[in-house]
């Protein structure tokens, strides 16, 4: 991705707006008993489309906006969401991506590793009470949804930022002309 | 060329590892530091208004999840159900502890909110989104009045305590949260305990003893005891409802000195609630 002014505050504008949106409607809805959480799919995304920096900037900044706004010790977020931003990031820049269905199944997998993250951040100073199995339960219908989420975003987020993406130039520059007449 | 790339690349990857460490020491156990104050005033009334806007389109989803769930209730609602007219022809006993129940029900709108508390409406508008946190955001804070360690309630009953404030908002800790700590009295038995959440679980709440040789039963209500002492950071005033007992086998607590709470609040369900400032326990 070429990273332009403009390119970088679409950029911003959809992490802000998307971590408002995790918050606001995201988490306050529930299907199966699971609320959804998008942030991982939406770096995922980032890391996809843009490497490992932008990955990996992302995933702190977007991490770091919801320590803020949920009052948390901040850096728990940021460190899981550098991880998936990175792990996305080197995965685009070490693979072609051929099929659809890559990013989708990124975005379930690194929310699985994500959520994981979360908890490990949290053991990480201590659980002092029972944990359920049901956390397994749901991480993983979250990891489902966000199969389905993240190919939304994925699709739309390419749609922004499709003036800056390389591999877009590539194809637009060797489609063929149209022959009037032929 | 590459290699100066990869380098930079593994610099800014450090930085933002280390920088991410740096911030989780310095403000792990701290309430809110000033950078997430002005953070949260900037963003707090867009939230707010994004809050409102999105109500309906939740409304809609929660209610979609809702109708999935109350076909499976169905049938254990109408086995419930000939259960209870069992036990609702089974003596005095029943009838009483069912007026107690009846009772304490009443109590969020007769008395529940302790005497010198002054509460103050809030909304939710915004929640933790993974399973390991239990807290949400409301749309007061220090400038309504609101104080860390203020109790929050809603229409049913306690559902937690304010952690760390703003100037237009509040972090609320829930009675799911791994690290909360209840000091509560069961009623009638009067017997004390301390509840704690299970994590990924948030309609099971356990319920510890503390030395009584009295027992409880399955549907007797919870409510706060309003003492605090060491490992214990709940100063609830007394006699807010928590939630009911769901099961007790003799068994279980002779065995493990323990018992199962469900919460009156659905604490997955929040939308307004009540923060009682000014009391007590500060």
């Amino acid at each position: 991705m070429i990273l332009t002014p403009k390119i970088v505050a679409r950029l911003v504008i959809v992490g802000i707006f998307g971590v408002l949106l995790q918050l606001t409607f995201f988490s306050q809805v529930e299907l199966f008993h699971v609320s959804p959480d998008v942030l991982p799919a939406l770096v995922v995304s980032f890391g996809l489309l843009g490497g490992t920096m932008t990955g990996a900037v992302s995933g702190f900044a977007i991490g770091f906006l919801l320590d803020c706004l949920l009052i948390q010790p901040l850096g728990g977020a940021s460190l899981v969401l550098i991880a998936v931003g990175y792990a996305a990031g080197t995965f685009r820049e070490r693979f072609e991506i051929h099929s659809r269905l890559v990013a989708p199944l990124m975005c379930a997998i690194l929310t699985f590793l994500a959520e994981l993250g979360f908890g490990a951040v949290e053991a990480m100073f201590g659980i002092e009470t029972d944990v359920s199995v049901l956390v397994v339960r749901d991480i993983l219908i979250k990891s489902i949804f966000a199969f389905f989420l993240g190919w939304a975003i994925y699709a739309g987020m390419r749609r922004l930022v499709r003036p800056a993406l390389v591999d877009e130039a590539t194809v637009r520059r060797t489609r063929r002309p149209t022959v009037l007449g032929a | 060329m590459y290699r100066k790339q990869v380098r930079r690349r593994r610099a800014v990857l450090a930085l933002l590892i280390v920088g991410s460490f740096a911030l989780l020491t310095i403000t792990y156990g701290q309430g809110s530091s000033s950078l997430q104050r002005g953070v949260t005033a900037i963003f707090a009334p867009a939230s707010s208004v994004l809050d409102r806007a999105l109500k309906p389109a939740r409304d809609l989803i929660n209610w979609v999840d809702e109708t999935f769930d109350a076909r499976g209730k169905n049938h254990d609602l109408e086995e419930e159900l000939r259960v209870a007219r069992k036990q609702a022809v089974g003596g005095k006993a029943a009838i009483a502890e069912n007026a107690e129940l009846h009772k304490l029900l009443k109590f969020d709108q007769s008395g529940a909110i302790p005497e010198g508390t002054e509460p103050v409406t809030g909304r939710v508008i915004g929640l933790s989104p993974t399973v390991w946190y239990s807290t949400v955001i409301v749309d007061v804070g220090s400038g309504s009045g609101v104080a860390v360690n203020d109790p929050v309630v809603n229409g049913d009953g306690l559902i937690g305590r304010v952690t760390a404030v703003t100037g237009s908002t509040a972090q609320v800790m829930l009675l799911s949260d791994h690290s909360s700590k209840i000091s509560v009295r069961i009623v009638p038995a009067g017997v004390q305990g301390m509840v704690k959440a299970t994590v990924g679980e948030p309609e099971r709440l356990v319920l510890g003893f503390l030395n009584s040789v009295k027992n409880i039963h399955k549907g007797e209500s919870v409510v706060t005891a309003g003492w605090h002492s060491e490992g214990i950071e709940s100063r609830f005033p007394p006699n807010i409802p928590v939630g009911e007992v769901t099961k007790a086998t003799l068994v279980e607590q002779e065995a493990q000195e323990r018992s199962i709470v469900r919460p009156y609040a659905d604490l997955r369900n929040l939308d307004t609630v009540q923060v009682l400032t000014g009391g007590a326990h500060q």
